[in-house]
């Protein structure tokens, strides 16, 4: 989004790690997902099918770790000032973001040429992280009805009405199939982004923790 | 329930060259698909032998004639086609001697009679008020509904009665729907046992029935109300080719080894299986007087045990699992038609990366990667001021 907040209170180390895990799961799970989807070489099923199953539950207890740190750790939420305050701030609208929304949209289609006034996180960037839970807990609901194919299992009725919803187990598993396209296209989207937005101190900060 | 078997029964089966040995041999095959041990077989040969007493009906509506060609596939000697004499099967199209107006009383006078259970073969077509199929100068429907209403249960057989199956598939003309869907529409409360796969498996049907004479009521059904003793595994989960699959050996479609990896019974998974995806016993009970089954003979699975007898769900099973030999279904898009997801995933991911890349170009074009000048003051507050209700 900006050029100025890249320093360590704005990204301190343990939200370095949780990012780590997150980006290392979602490409383990994404490989072996293309790989269960359709063997491209000869095998290694098992060994996809239990690293899938492996990473899946890592990303859960790193998604459910990164929000609870949420409500704990402190770190920056205005751009150029390393005044800390708890990270919800960063993923709720703040004064900055008010009314912001459509001039960024506009910004980023070059309908305007300056940057909008902006907090840490601009107004599409907090809609785009706060959606990564969902689409995180989506993964996991249609993941977890192609685990339990078996109806006498105690757990069948909580993805029942999903299986059905989703049109049987061929729709679920579909659905599922799509849900990985959707983190890959957030995941160009927000690369890209992070990378026009100053490469070099953005990804050694949120990858290496330096500040430039 | 009485332990003895009538000594008529069993010289009624002499007469057809079937030992007592054979049929307790096949009443504990039985027990093992309705999911009963081996030592419940003498109950179900008695109360097998006190099914003479239960009359039942055999209605044939949108069909294919498979799944009546699919009952006389059942073991040899025919105990199975006894059991259904012994059913008193009042009125079977296919195989009945009687005709006409003959037969057609056979149906009333069932019905009059009551106490009698229906087993339905085909899907219900509701077409043309019904007169796309028209049984003894009515439309068939109404043969539907007067005989199911007044029955004690309803069996459908085979994936046509269940949901409409393929004669309900897309753009379905005959408005063919399923027993079930169908009977709660008329308001018909008579209990319905689904039976999917395309044609039936006559040993289900058996058991069904032999449960059904055995504790005097229908199996436990699940939540298509399908038997759950039948339904509730995939067939991937009991199949014979799964440690294949696990070491990731796999037949492959039209490469130089296919011979070679078909020979060696590899998993069909690449050709489409969807055995992941259907629940049905076939590896376990198998087909064809229990000789053998379509993956166990070199076909993938197509998913005909799939069944969405409520609507709403996935559809009958062709239009749920086609093509058969891709590994997920088409998604159909509206004035394209089917495409396989892996390709719409593929063209969208390829679209949103040139995108970015354009993007990318027209940013550096203008300046932003260097980084653009921020606003001085919200566009928004520059409109309205504090005083006008703004932010600021
Ligand atoms: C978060 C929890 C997740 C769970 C519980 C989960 C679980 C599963 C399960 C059980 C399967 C079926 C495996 C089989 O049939 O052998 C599967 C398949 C798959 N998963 Fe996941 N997964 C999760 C996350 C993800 C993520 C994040 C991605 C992609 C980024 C992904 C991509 C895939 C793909 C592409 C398939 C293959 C679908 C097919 O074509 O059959 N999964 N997953
Ligand atoms: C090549 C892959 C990735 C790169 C280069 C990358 C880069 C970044 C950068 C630079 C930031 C800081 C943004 C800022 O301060 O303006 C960030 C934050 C974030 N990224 Fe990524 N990211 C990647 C993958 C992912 C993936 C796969 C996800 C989730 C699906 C994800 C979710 C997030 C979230 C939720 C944040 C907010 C901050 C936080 O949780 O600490 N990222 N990422
Ligand atoms: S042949 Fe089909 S059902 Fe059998 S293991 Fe392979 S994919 Fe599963
Ligand atoms: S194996 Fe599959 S296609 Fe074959 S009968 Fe069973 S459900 Fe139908």
């Amino acid at each position: 989004m900006s050029h100025e907040g890249h320093y360590r209170e704005a990204h301190p180390l343990i939200f370095v790690f949780t990012h780590w895990i997150n980006l290392l799961c979602m490409i383990g799970l994404a490989f072996t997902g293309f790989y269960i989807h359709y063997p491209f070489f000869a095998g290694f099923m098992n060994g996809a099918r239990t690293i899938h199953f492996t990473l899946m539950f890592i990303l859960l207890i790193n998604l459910t770790s990164r929000v609870i740190l949420a409500f704990w750790v402190k770190d920056a939420n205005q751009l150029g000032s390393k005044a800390v305050d708890t990270d919800l701030k960063n993923w709720l609208p703040q004064e900055e973001n008010k009314h912001q929304f459509m001039e960024t949209v506009k910004y980023y289609l070059f309908f305007r040429n300056t940057r909008v006034i902006s907090a840490k996180y601009g107004a599409l960037q907090k809609i785009a992280y706060l959606a990564t839970v969902p689409i995180i807990l989506y993964m996991a609901y249609t993941g977890f009805a192609l685990y339990t194919p078996a109806q006498s299992w105690g757990i069948w009725p909580f993805f029942a009405a999903g299986v059905s919803f989703f049109g049987g187990a061929m729709g679920i598993r579909i659905a599922h199939y799509f849900g990985m396209w959707v983190v890959i296209l957030f995941t160009m989207v927000h690369a890209y982004l992070a990378a026009i937005d100053g490469f070099k101190p953005l990804w050694g900060l949120i990858f290496l923790w330096r500040e430039s | 329930m009485a332990q003895e078997v009538r000594g008529e029964f069993y010289d009624l089966l002499a007469a057809r060259g079937v030992t007592r040995r054979d049929f307790m041999k096949f009443c504990g095959s039985v027990a093992a698909v309705i999911g009963l041990s081996e030592v419940y077989a003498p109950q179900i040969a008695s109360a097998i032998a006190a099914g003479t007493l239960q009359p039942a009906l055999w209605l044939a509506h949108g069909l294919c004639t498979g799944c009546t060609e699919s009952m006389a596939q059942i073991g040899v000697p025919d105990v199975p086609t006894i059991v259904l004499d012994l059913l008193s099967v009042n009125y079977w199209e296919t195989v009945m001697a009687a005709a006409g107006t003959q037969a057609e009383d056979n149906i009333t006078a069932t019905v009059d009679k009551g106490g009698y259970i229906v087993i339905v073969e085909g899907s219900v077509m509701t077409g043309q008020g019904g007169n796309v199929l028209r049984i003894a100068g009515k439309p068939g429907v109404d043969e539907l509904k007067e005989v199911c209403s007044k029955a004690k249960a309803v069996i459908a057989v085979g994936s046509c009665a269940v949901d409409g199956g393929w004669v309900a598939g897309d753009p379905n003309p005959a408005k063919a729907t399923g027993v079930q869907a169908y009977l709660a529409q008329n308001g018909i409360k008579t209990p319905v046992v689904n039976l999917p796969t395309c044609p039936v498996n006559p040993e289900w049907v058996v058991s069904v029935l032999v449960d059904y004479l055995l504790v005097g009521a229908l199996p436990p059904l699940n939540e298509f109300n399908e038997p759950k003793s039948l339904y509730s595994e995939t067939i991937h989960d009991n199949c014979p080719r799964r440690g294949h699959f696990e070491n990731g050996e796999f037949v492959q479609f039209g490469s130089a080894d296919q011979t070679a990896q078909e020979a060696a019974g590899f998993c069909l998974y690449q050709m489409g299986c969807k055995g992941p995806q259907t629940k049905t016993t076939c590896p376990l009970v198998r087909w064809n007087r229990r000789v053998s089954w379509c993956v166990e003979s070199g076909s993938p699975c197509i998913g005909c045990g799939t069944a969405d007898p409520l609507k709403g769900g996935p559809g009958n099973w062709v239009d749920a699992g086609t093509p058969f030999l891709s590994r997920l279904a088409d998604t159909r898009l509206p004035g394209i038609g089917g495409v396989q997801p892996s390709t719409i995933g593929a063209v969208v991911g390829g679209v949103a990366a040139a995108g970015l890349v354009v993007h990318g170009v027209v940013s550096a074009s203008k300046g932003r990667i260097k980084g653009v000048p921020q606003e001085s003051e919200k566009k928004f507050d520059s409109k309205n001021k504090s005083s006008e209700g703004g932010d600021k």
